[in-house]
């Protein structure tokens, strides 16, 4: 299949979800491109990296960096754009096929399949903790160096 | 204020939170923050998707606790950024109860996008996602109604009460049931590539995910019950799916 035509319709599905998220204005494009993002760097890591679970690790941990950054920007909560970057890897397909394999009684294929779901969901969640996790400990170090430069309290940088 | 009124206003903003699609994390974090803001000195906050507990005590060592049972998710996040701003604004200001009800109270009645802009949202998620995994047009072309049409009934199932586990046998029944009969009557192609264009509408992909994502961070009460709570649903899904093949006769 042409790899832009898969963006393209990789974006457009982002940009219903973002609809059904409520999102609206600059912070709904910018969801969309965030899907855009992480199939485009899905596909181009083909070529570079053999294992399917490892490019959707990698792609995943780019788009929270941006979803990171951009959270910042806004001023708002990381999973605006988190939870809309990552719906092109989103393992819906595979479920969909260990479905199947549980309709046509094949159980081996189907608990293969299963844990193949798994292992893709696993590469997603573990790719969104290792970049947030990392933003955490950047934050807390730069917070503490301004702490120790001005003696003044931030009540909410967490936020 | 009081210390009631504090828990309470805490718990208000929270509770919605949560009911907008925010990780319990944040949560945790934002009550916190709010209930330490008016002068609490320990704040213990546990909170899974369905419950939020909160203990608080004063300089003066009183103590203070309420829950909140917490019933249903969604994800709005327009409202979730206004609810942190407002979180914000809390600790920033320490205004009184009756203007956080009130700003509280205007997040929340604001519109969300109306039913029928979702429904085309749905449609062109079905579309999208049919052509992405590998159907052609016209199957995009088919699977479109049917994600429209699927907004509506998911809408009418939840507004009828039904539980979320039997709407999913329903709605998915009659999505397999109409991409089938669709298909053979010629004009849809690929029957697979429909259905899974529309099951991206109901399937816990992302339920999944950050089950698993609360899993590692720590939240694991929460994680394992978002963890069945979404395999139960796709078990609702497959059934839906498994029934309508065997009225049919046969698998697709």
């Amino acid at each position: 299949m042409n790899p832009f035509v898969q963006i393209l319709m990789g974006g457009l599905g982002t940009l219903g979800f973002n609809v059904l998220f409520h999102l609206r204005g600059r912070k709904l494009l910018l969801a969309t491109l965030g899907g855009v993002i992480s199939w485009a760097v899905f596909l181009a890591l083909e070529p570079l990296v053999p294992g399917e679970a490892m490019r959707y690790f990698l792609a995943t941990a780019v788009v929270t960096v941006y979803g990171e950054i951009l959270a910042r920007v806004k001023k708002t909560p990381t999973t605006t754009f988190l939870v809309p970057s990552v719906i092109p890897l989103i393992p819906g397909g595979a479920l969909y096929h260990t479905m199947n394999y549980a309709l046509n009684k094949q159980w081996s294929a189907f608990a293969h399949q299963a844990f193949y779901t798994l292992q893709l969901a696993l590469a997603l969640a573990v790719g969104i903790i290792a970049i947030t996790t990392l933003t955490r400990l950047i934050t807390a170090a730069r917070m503490k160096r301004k702490l120790r430069s001005s003696r003044h309290v931030y009540h909410h940088s967490i936020h | 204020m009081t210390q009631e009124q504090i828990l309470s206003c805490a718990l208000d903003v929270g509770e919605q939170m949560l009911l907008c699609g925010a990780e319990v994390g944040r949560v945790e974090t934002a009550i916190r923050f709010i209930c330490n803001a008016y002068g609490c000195v320990r704040t213990d906050v546990f909170t899974i998707t369905s419950s939020i507990v909160v203990s608080v005590m004063d300089r003066e060592g009183n103590h203070c606790t309420q829950t909140r049972r917490i019933t249903g998710t969604g994800t709005d996040l327009t409202k979730l950024h206004r609810l942190n701003d407002l979180s914000r604004e809390i600790c920033a200001k320490k205004p009184e109860p009756s203007y956080i009800r009130s700003r509280l109270h205007q997040i929340c009645e604001k519109e969300p996008y109306p039913l029928w802009l979702q429904a085309l949202g749905s449609a062109l998620i079905a579309f999208s996602f049919a052509v992405f995994f590998g159907g052609s047009l016209i199957d995009g072309l088919v699977a479109a109604p049917l994600g429209l049409g699927l907004r509506y009934l998911t809408w009418l199932l939840q507004r009828s009460g039904m539980n979320q586990i039997f709407s999913n046998v329903v709605a998915s029944f009659l999505l397999a049931i109409s991409a089938l009969l669709l298909t053979r009557s010629g004009i849809g192609q690929d029957v697979n590539k429909i259905i899974i264009g529309n099951i991206m509408l109901l399937i816990p992909g992302i339920a999944l995910t950050n089950s698993l994502r609360d899993m590692i961070s720590g939240d694991i009460m929460t994680g394992m019950l978002r963890f069945f709570d979404a395999v139960l649903v796709a078990a609702a899904i497959a059934a839906g799916y498994i029934l309508a093949a065997q009225v049919l006769g046969g698998a697709a």
